[in-house]
C-alpha cells in the first residue's frame, strides 16, 4: 500500500505562511490532481512531499512511514518538472539510467529497464539522441520515462505539460492516462489547468491561498461545489455568480425572481449568490424554468455551440446555447431560461454552498 | 550587415576608409611582433646596429642556439609550465567547489558568505602585508607557496558562482530525486553544463600563471624554481643596463638583442598555440560575467 | 484554522537536521573560505604595522604602536608625493587616451562588410592581451633603444638624433600609455562590440529606408545604442583608477625615469620589498587601498543609481 498521508502540512518561509494546514489522504493507485490559481501552494506542497521543501509542521507519510526528516532520495518518489530538467549533455539512454547509475544498479539490468520503458514510451529510436535533438513531446516522455524507470512509490508532476502547445498537451494528457492505468502507480499532480485536472483525476483537490478548498471526483465538484471559489473555478466557461435575496418562492435578483423549491420561512430575506451554469439555461421556457430578461451583447460562435455574452441587471453573465448551424436566430434573444433544479445557492457572506432543506 | 552593393557612393568611400584605418591599426599592432621575430633571426652586430625592420639581417639561428644551450633558459621554462598547469589544477579545485557552494540556497550564511568574498575585490591589505604573510607562512621560495598563495581570487569565484546560479534549480532538484549528493551533483550536472564558464576561468588562470612574474620575482630566491618570465627579465635588465653605459658586452654573432628576441619568441609560442582553442570563448559575453543584474 | 496551535519540530532539530543532510556543501566551500581567510584576511590583521613601529623579531603584535607617524613622515616625503602625483597623472592619461580607443575600434569593426577581414583583423587586435608584461617591456626597450631600436632608425631616416627614450622622463607617459593601447584596446573593445550586436538591427533599416548614410547611423544609432555600455565601463574604470599598471612600470624604470614614471605601487615596492621599511611601506599601501575603496563604493553607488546594475 503506497498510499500518501497528509497531516496538518503547514509551511513558512520566514514569517511568511504560504501552506495553512492542508489534511489530505491519497489512497495507493490513486490519481490525485491538485489544482488553484497561481501562487496557491500548489508546488509548495508537491515540493514538500518529494522532500526539495522543508515540512515547517505537519506530519508526511509515505506508505506508512514518517517522511518529514528523510532525505528526497530515499523517500522513493520519482517527480517530473515543468522544464523536464533534461541534462543537456547526456544522451536520451543516460538521461533515463542517470539515476540508476548512482543506484548503482548493475549494467545489464539498467539496459533492459531502460529498453523496458523506452518501449512503453515510443523512444526507442531515440535513445542517443541529445535532448536538444528533441521535440517538445519527446522531451516529456524522456522526462517521464527517468521518473518510470526508478520504478518509485509515488509520482509527482508540476504542470508538466504547461510547455506543450496545445494539441500536443492533450495528446499528452491522453498518454498520461493510459500510462498511469498501466503501471497503476500513486500519482500526484500539480496543474493550474481544469480540464487537465477533470480529464485526468481520480480526485481533484481545489487549493487556493494555501488552503484546501474542496476534495472530490471531478464530477462532485462540477456538480456540488462546496463554495463560490470552487463553482467559479471548474467550467468552462465559469459558473455566473450574482447577488440575490432569498424570497418565500425563491431567490429574488433585483426585479426578477427565480423559482427554487425548499426555500423555508427561516431563510427568507438572507443574502445569497445565485450561480448558473452557463451550460443550464435553454432558450425556450420549459418545465421548472425561470425567465431572466437579459440584454444581449455579443455572440461568439465556436461551431456547435455558441457564446452568448450579456447583460443582466448589471451583472456581466455568459451563457451557452445550441447553434443548430446558424447564429443568426441568436441575435435577437431577450429572454433566458433557467432550469431552477440546477441552480447553485451560497451564503452572500461566507460563500459557502446553502443545501436548502437538507 | 547589409549588401555592399546597395550603398551610395558616400557610404562606400566611408567603408573603405575605415577598412584602410583599421588594417592600418592591426598591422601596427602586428608589427612589434614580426619586429622582433625579425630582430631574432638576423645578426647580433646588425642588430645592435639598428637597421632591422621587418626581416632578418644577414639570418642566423646563433641567438637561438645560444638560448637553447642556457640551461637556465630550460629550466626557467620547464617551471613555468609546473606553475601553469600546477597552479591552474590547484586553482579549479579551489574555485569550483567554493563557487558552488556560494550557488547554493540552502546554504546557511549565504549572503555572508558571498560578501566575505566580494569584499576582497573592494578591499586588499595590499603588498606589504601579503608579502610578510607568505613569509610568515614560510611560503617564500618554494613551487608549493607561489601556487597556492595565486590560487583564488574573487572574480573568478563570482564569474563561476553567477554561472552555477543562472542553471535552473530543476537540474540539482532533479539529479537529488535521483539519488545524487552533493558532489555527485557537482561532478556530473552542473560541471558539465558549465563547461564554457568553467573553460574561461582555466583561461583566465592559465595566462595569468603564464605572464606572471611580479611576485615570482619577490618570492623566489632559488635560481633553479623562477619562471621563464624571471629569467627573460633578468636578461632585459642587462640589456637595460647596457643601454644606459653606452656598452655592447657581447660580440659575437648574436647580441643581447637577439637573445632578448629569441627568449621572447620561445615564450610567445605556446600562447599562440594555445590562442585559437581559447578565442572562441572570447565573445559569449562571458568577459562581462563578473557584472551581476 | 489557527497557526499557532501547530506543533513545530524545534529549532535545533532543525538546524542538525541541515547540517546532517546538507554537510556536504560545507565541505565544498571549506576549501575556499580557508584560502580567503589565510592570504586575504590575515594580511588585513598585519596591517596594523602601518601604525606601530615593526620589528621582524618582535612581530606584527609586539611591535610597539606609534600612531600616524608613518602617514606623517609619508606626507612630508617629496618621494611619496611625487608617486601620489604620477599615480594621478599617468591614470589620468591613460583614461584620457586609452578610453575612447576600444570604443572607437568597436565603432569600426561594426562598419566592416567583408567578414573573413574582420574576423582576421579582430584575432591579430586581441592577441596582445595575452602577452607577458616582461614581453611588452622587452619589446618596448629593443624597440626604443638608440643604438639598436627601430624607431630611432626611423628618427635618424629623417635626420633627427637618436633619443635616449627610457632615460628622459618626458617620454615615459606617452611610451607607457601607448603600450598600454597597444595590448589592451583592441581586447576591450568586446565589451563594446558585444553591446553593438545587442542593438535592435530594425533601427537601422527604418534609418536606411529613411535615407541615412553610414556615418550619420554611426552617430545616431549605433553610439546613442551603446550608451549605457559606455558609461558603465567608466565607472568601473574610475572605480580602478589607482591600479595603474605597475608591473610594467617596475620592468621599464630607471632612476633617470623616477621623476615621472615612480607610481605608489613601485614606491611601495622599493620601500617594502627591496629596502625592508615594511611598515612605511604598508601605511602607502594602506592609503592606497582606502582611497581605492572609497573609489570603488562611489563607482558601484552610481552605477547603481544610473542603471539598476550592480558592478558585481
Ligand atoms: N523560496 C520562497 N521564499 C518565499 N516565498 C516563496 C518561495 N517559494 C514560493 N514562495 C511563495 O509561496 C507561494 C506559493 O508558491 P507555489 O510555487 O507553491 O505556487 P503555485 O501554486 O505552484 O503557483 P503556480 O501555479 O504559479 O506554479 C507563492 O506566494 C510564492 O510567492
Ligand atoms: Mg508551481
Amino acid at each position: 500500500m503506497s498510499g500518501v498521508d497528509l497531516s496538518s502540512i503547514v509551511k513558512k518561509y520566514g514569517a511568511f505562511q504560504v501552506v495553512h494546514g492542508i489534511d489530505l489522504t491519497v489512497a495507493e493507485k490513486e490519481f490525485v490532481v491538485l489544482v488553484g490559481p497561481s501562487g496557491c501552494g500548489k508546488s509548495t506542497t508537491l515540493r514538500m512531499i518529494a522532500g526539495l521543501e522543508e515540512i515547517t509542521a505537519g506530519d508526511l507519510t509515505i506508505d506508512g512511514r514518517r517522511m518529514n526528516r528523510i532525505a528526497p532520495k530515499d523517500r522513493d518518489v520519482a517527480m517530473v518538472f515543468q522544464n523536464y530538467a533534461l541534462y543537456p549533455h547526456l544522451n536520451v539512454a543516460d538521461n533515463m539510467a542517470f539515476g540508476l547509475r548512482i543506484r548503482k544498479m548493475p549494467k545489464a539490468e539498467i539496459k533492459t529497464t531502460i529498453d523496458d520503458v523506452a518501449g512503453i514510451l515510443g523512444l526507442t529510436e531515440y535513445l542517443d539522441r541529445r535532448p536538444a535533438d528533441l521535440s517538445g513531446g519527446q522531451r516529456q516522455r524522456v522526462a517521464m520515462g527517468r521518473a518510470i524507470v526508478r520504478h518509485p512509490k509515488v509520482f509527482l508532476f508540476d504542470e508538466p505539460l504547461s510547455n506543450l502547445d496545445a494539441k500536443l498537451r492533450t495528446q499528452m494528457r491522453a498518454e498520461i492516462k493510459r500510462l498511469h492505468k498501466r503501471l497503476g502507480v500513486t500519482s500526484i499532480y500539480v496543474t493550474h489547468d481544469q480540464v487537465e485536472a477533470m480529464t485526468l483525476a481520480d480526485r481533484i483537490v481545489v487549493m487556493n491561498d494555501g488552503r484546501i478548498e474542496q476534495i472530490g471526483t471531478p464530477m462532485e465538484l462540477f456538480n456540488n461545489p462546496a463554495n463560490t471559489f470552487v463553482a467559479g473555478f471548474l467550467g468552462s466557461p465559469p459558473m455566473n455568480q450574482v447577488k440575490g435575496v432569498l424570497t418565500a418562492k425563491g431567490a429574488k435578483i433585483g426585479e426578477t425572481e427565480i423559482k427554487i423549491d425548499g426555500v423555508t420561512a427561516a431563510d427568507v430575506g438572507r443574502a445569497v449568490t445565485v450561480g448558473i451554469r452557463p451550460e443550464h439555461v435553454a432558450l425556450k421556457a420549459g418545465k421548472g424554468t425561470s425567465a431572466l430578461p437579459i440584454d444581449l451583447d455579443l455572440v461568439e460562435p465556436l461551431g456547435s455551440e455558441a457564446l452568448l455574452h450579456a447583460r443582466f441587471d448589471n451583472n456581466e453573465m455568459v451563457f451557452k446555447a445550441e447553434t443548430h448551424g446558424d447564429i443568426g436566430h441568436l441575435s435577437g434573444v431577450t429572454d433566458i431560461h433557467v432550469d431552477s433544479s440546477l441552480v447553485k445557492l451560497f451564503d452572500g457572506e461566507t460563500g459557502q454552498a446553502l443545501n436548502l432543506g437538507g | 550587415m547589409a549588401n555592399m552593393n546597395l550603398y551610395s557612393r558616400g557610404d562606400k568611400l566611408f567603408v573603405y576608409i575605415n577598412m584602410a584605418l583599421i588594417a592600418l591599426f592591426t598591422l601596427s599592432t602586428l608589427y612589434p611582433f614580426i619586429y622582433i621575430t625579425a630582430v631574432s633571426f638576423s645578426d647580433g652586430s646588425a642588430a645592435s646596429a639598428g637597421t632591422v625592420v621587418y626581416k632578418p639581417v644577414a639570418t642566423t639561428i646563433s641567438a637561438y642556439k645560444y638560448v637553447l644551450s642556457e640551461p637556465l633558459f630550460w629550466t626557467s621554462y620547464v617551471n613555468t609550465f609546473i606553475y601553469t598547469f600546477g597552479g591552474t589544477f590547484v586553482s579549479l579545485l579551489i574555485i569550483i567547489p567554493g563557487a558552488y557552494a556560494l550557488s547554493r540556497p540552502q546554504l546557511i550564511g549565504r549572503r555572508f558568505f558571498n560578501l566575505f568574498v566580494a569584499f576582497t575585490m573592494w578591499f586588499n591589505a595590499g603588498l606589504i602585508p601579503f608579502f610578510l604573510n607568505m613569509r610568515d607562512l614560510g611560503l617564500m621560495d618554494s613551487y608549493f607557496g607561489l601556487i597556492i598563495a595565486f590560487a583564488c581570487n574573487a572574480f573568478n569565484i563570482i564569474l563561476l558562482r553567477n554561472f552555477f546560479e543562472a542553471i535552473p534549480e530543476s537540474f540539482e532538484e532533479a539529479a537529488r530525486m535521483d539519488g545524487a549528493n552533493e558532489f555527485q551533483v557537482l561532478w556530473k550536472v552542473f560541471i558539465p553544463l558549465s563547461k564554457p564558464a568553467i573553460a574561461t576561468i582555466i583561461l583566465f588562470c592559465m595566462v595569468a600563471r603564464w605572464n606572471g612574474f611580479f611576485w615570482a620575482m619577490i618570492v623566489l630566491k632559488d635560481e633553479q624554481k623562477i619562471p621563464l618570465q624571471v629569467y627573460l627579465r633578468q636578461v632585459i635588465a642587462t640589456l637595460k643596463d647596457d643601454e644606459e653605459f653606452g656598452l655592447q658586452v657581447l660580440n659575437f654573432s648574436y647580441s643581447v638583442e637577439t637573445v632578448t628576441a629569441a627568449i621572447m619568441v620561445c615564450s610567445i609560442i605556446p600562447v599562440l598555440i594555445f590562442y585559437p582553442f581559447i578565442q572562441k570563448y572570447f565573445n559569449k559575453g562571458i568577459m562581462l560575467g563578473g557584472v551581476k543584474e | 484554522m489557527s497557526d499557532q496551535h501547530i506543533p513545530t519540530d524545534g529549532r535545533l532539530v532543525r538546524l542538525y537536521d541541515h547540517f546532517k543532510r546538507e554537510w556536504q556543501i560545507y565541505v565544498l566551500l571549506l576549501p575556499m573560505i580557508i584560502w580567503f581567510t589565510v592570504f586575504l584576511y590575515k594580511p588585513m590583521y598585519g596591517l596594523q604595522i602601518a601604525f606601530k613601529d615593526y620589528s621582524i623579531f618582535k612581530g606584527i603584535a609586539d611591535s610597539p604602536w606609534i600612531g600616524f607617524e608613518h602617514f606623517q613622515t609619508l606626507f612630508g616625503s617629496d618621494q611619496f608625493m611625487r608617486a601620489l602625483r604620477n599615480t594621478f597623472m599617468i591614470s589620468m592619461l591613460s583614461l584620457c587616451f586609452g578610453f575612447p580607443m576600444p570604443i572607437i575600434l568597436a565603432l569600426m569593426f561594426n562598419e566592416i562588410t567583408n567578414q573573413v577581414f574582420k574576423r582576421t583583423a579582430q584575432t591579430i587586435v586581441y592577441l596582445p592581451h595575452f602577452i607577458s608584461t616582461v614581453i611588452i617591456a622587452g619589446i618596448v626597450i629593443t624597440a626604443f633603444s638608440p643604438t639598436a631600436g627601430i624607431v630611432n632608425a626611423v628618427l635618424e631616416w629623417f635626420g633627427i638624433e637618436p633619443i635616449y627614450f627610457l632615460i628622459k622622463p618626458e617620454w615615459f607617459r606617452p611610451i607607457f600609455i601607448g603600450s598600454g593601447i597597444w595590448q589592451e584596446a583592441g581586447f576591450s573593445s568586446i565589451v563594446f562590440l558585444a553591446a553593438i550586436a545587442g542593438v535592435n538591427p530594425s533601427l537601422y533599416e527604418s534609418a536606411v529606408v529613411d535615407g541615412a548614410s553610414r556615418w550619420q547611423m554611426m552617430w545616431k544609432i549605433t553610439l546613442p545604442s551603446i550608451l549605457p555600455t559606455i558609461i558603465i565601463m567608466l565607472i568601473i574604470r574610475i572605480g580602478n583608477l589607482l591600479e595603474v599598471g605597475f608591473e610594467l612600470i617596475i620592468v621599464l624604470y630607471q632612476p633617470a625615469t623616477y621623476e615621472t614614471a615612480d607610481v605608489i605601487n613601485t614606491f611601495i615596492y622599493r620601500q617594502g620589498v627591496q629596502g625592508a621599511q615594511y611598515d612605511m611601506a604598508a601605511a602607502a599601501g594602506l592609503f592606497n587601498a582606502v582611497v581605492a575603496f572609497v573609489l570603488v563604493m562611489t563607482a558601484n553607488t552610481i552605477s547603481k543609481r544610473y542603471s539598476r546594475t550592480s558592478l558585481w
